[in-house]
């Protein structure tokens, strides 16, 4: 009988190995008609352990089986007329498969022919696609840009508006300031005095003298009588002793009302009772060298 | 009566707080005596470490306004740090500090007299020129 198993096996035999599916393809066609185009799989891509399911295999099956039986056919007119014995029935057998055969190669060719439309099709999508890709990365290289420019605008601003906010704080009026600068250079605190030379006592911090001259130096010693004992002998030192520590400021005033008092969180400085005043005086006490007036009675 | 009272001493006391610790913040322009301070070992005294820390609100702009030798402010700032804390106690560092506090004093004397022999100068050259 001849069947597509046969015409198979001669195949096999004739053109040498086949991969086994394309044998199991071959006697599944009824199958792979219906087994969709495009999952066929690549145009191109006839490549190994797929087999059958390409179009490409399938078309290149169909043309062998087509060739097989065309053969088969012509040997057997061949042999026919050589011999008169007719086997009518395997003719009409072969040629059927033939015609059958042509058929699905026809079918085939179609196929493959929309195949073919739709792959280019998808072609140019993916062109398009490809265009369209690159134009979104480009704007998101654009966008990225602009994030980043308006990031560091937007904190420049930030800065530009603490530094706005910092210098408000700070402001003050530009009489104080010039009433103050003039106090502290008036009194050449900051500025050396035009006619200084070395071994001129004054300095730009308040020297020994002045310091015990001051409230603080004269906490612990009520018993000095003014300032006259210690003086080195320079007038010039003796004139500026009086005011020269404690501020200008009219401080027994009302003026300074009670926000201008030192902040007054400072009595723990151990997390002890004894306050920061106690620290004042033992530094008056030890620092007055002279013997006669320090009374230390603590320590 | 007793509130009154008692608010008055406490304001008076709150006076002399203030005076005190303004007189003590100055006294701290003077290398010297930070160098006194330190040869005594009140800089390792926690107590006065803290204090020091405490004094630090005469950087505030109305209380630095009272301030006469605003260069103590700097040294307080110093102090805040251990380790000018420990140096102190070299008499060469109370030295050195003194010096270069007095060559920043006479900076602007020196700048003047500068400009005053630069003038002098100038109108010397005008004056040669002019004859």
């Amino acid at each position: 009988m001849y069947t597509m198993e046969y015409y198979s096996a001669i195949r096999n035999d004739k053109y040498g190995f086949r991969p086994a599916s394309s044998m199991a393809a071959a006697s599944g066609a009824e199958k792979e008609k219906e087994r969709p185009g495009v999952g066929g799989g690549g145009w191109g891509s006839g490549a190994g352990a797929a087999g059958g399911n390409s179009t490409r295999e399938r078309l290149l099956s169909a043309l062998e089986d087509l060739e097989v039986l065309s053969r088969e056919l012509i040997e057997m007119l061949a042999i026919s007329r050589n011999q008169k014995l007719l086997p009518p029935d395997e003719e009409n057998q072969v040629l059927e498969l033939l015609i059958h055969r042509d058929g699905e190669f026809q079918e085939l060719m179609k196929l493959a022919l929309n195949q073919g439309k739709i792959h280019h099709e998808m072609h140019v999508l993916e062109k398009e696609v490809e265009k369209r890709d690159s134009d979104i990365q480009q704007l998101q290289k654009q966008l990225k840009e602009a994030e980043q420019i308006l990031a560091t605008a937007v904190y420049q601003a930030k800065e530009k508006l603490k530094s706005i906010e910092k210098a408000r704080k700070g402001a003050i009026s530009s009489e104080e300031i010039i009433k103050y600068a003039h106090r502290i250079s008036a009194s050449n605190a900051v500025c050396a005095p035009l006619t200084w030379v070395p071994g001129d006592p004054r300095r730009p911090y308040p020297t020994d003298l002045e310091m015990r001259s001051g409230l603080l130096g004269q906490m612990n010693n009520p018993s000095t009588n003014g300032v006259n004992g210690h003086l080195p002998g320079d007038a010039l030192a003796a004139g500026r002793l009086p005011d020269v520590l404690a501020s200008q400021y009219p401080w027994q005033s009302n003026d300074m009302s009670m926000n201008m008092l030192p902040p007054n969180h400072s009595n723990d400085f151990l997390l002890e009772p004894p306050g920061h005043n106690k620290e004042n005086e033992d530094d008056v006490e030890v620092m007055s060298t002279d013997s006669s007036s320090s009374s230390s009675d603590s320590d | 009566m007793a509130a009154a009272v008692a608010m008055e001493t406490d304001d008076a006391g709150n006076r002399l707080r203030f005076q005190l610790e303004l007189e003590f913040v100055q006294c701290l322009a003077n290398p010297n005596y930070l160098n006194f301070l330190a040869q005594r070992g009140y800089f390792k005294d926690k107590a006065f470490v803290n204090y020091l820390k405490y004094l630090l609100y005469w950087k505030e702009p109305e209380y630095a306004k009272y301030l006469k030798y605003p260069q103590c402010l700097h040294m307080l700032e110093l102090l805040q740090y251990e380790h000018f804390r420990k140096e102190l106690v070299n008499a060469q560092c109370a030295k050195f500090i003194d010096e270069q506090q007095i060559l920043h004093w006479q900076h602007y004397s020196r700048k003047r007299m500068r400009l005053q022999q630069a003038l002098a100068e100038q109108q010397q050259q005008n004056h040669a020129a002019g004859k």
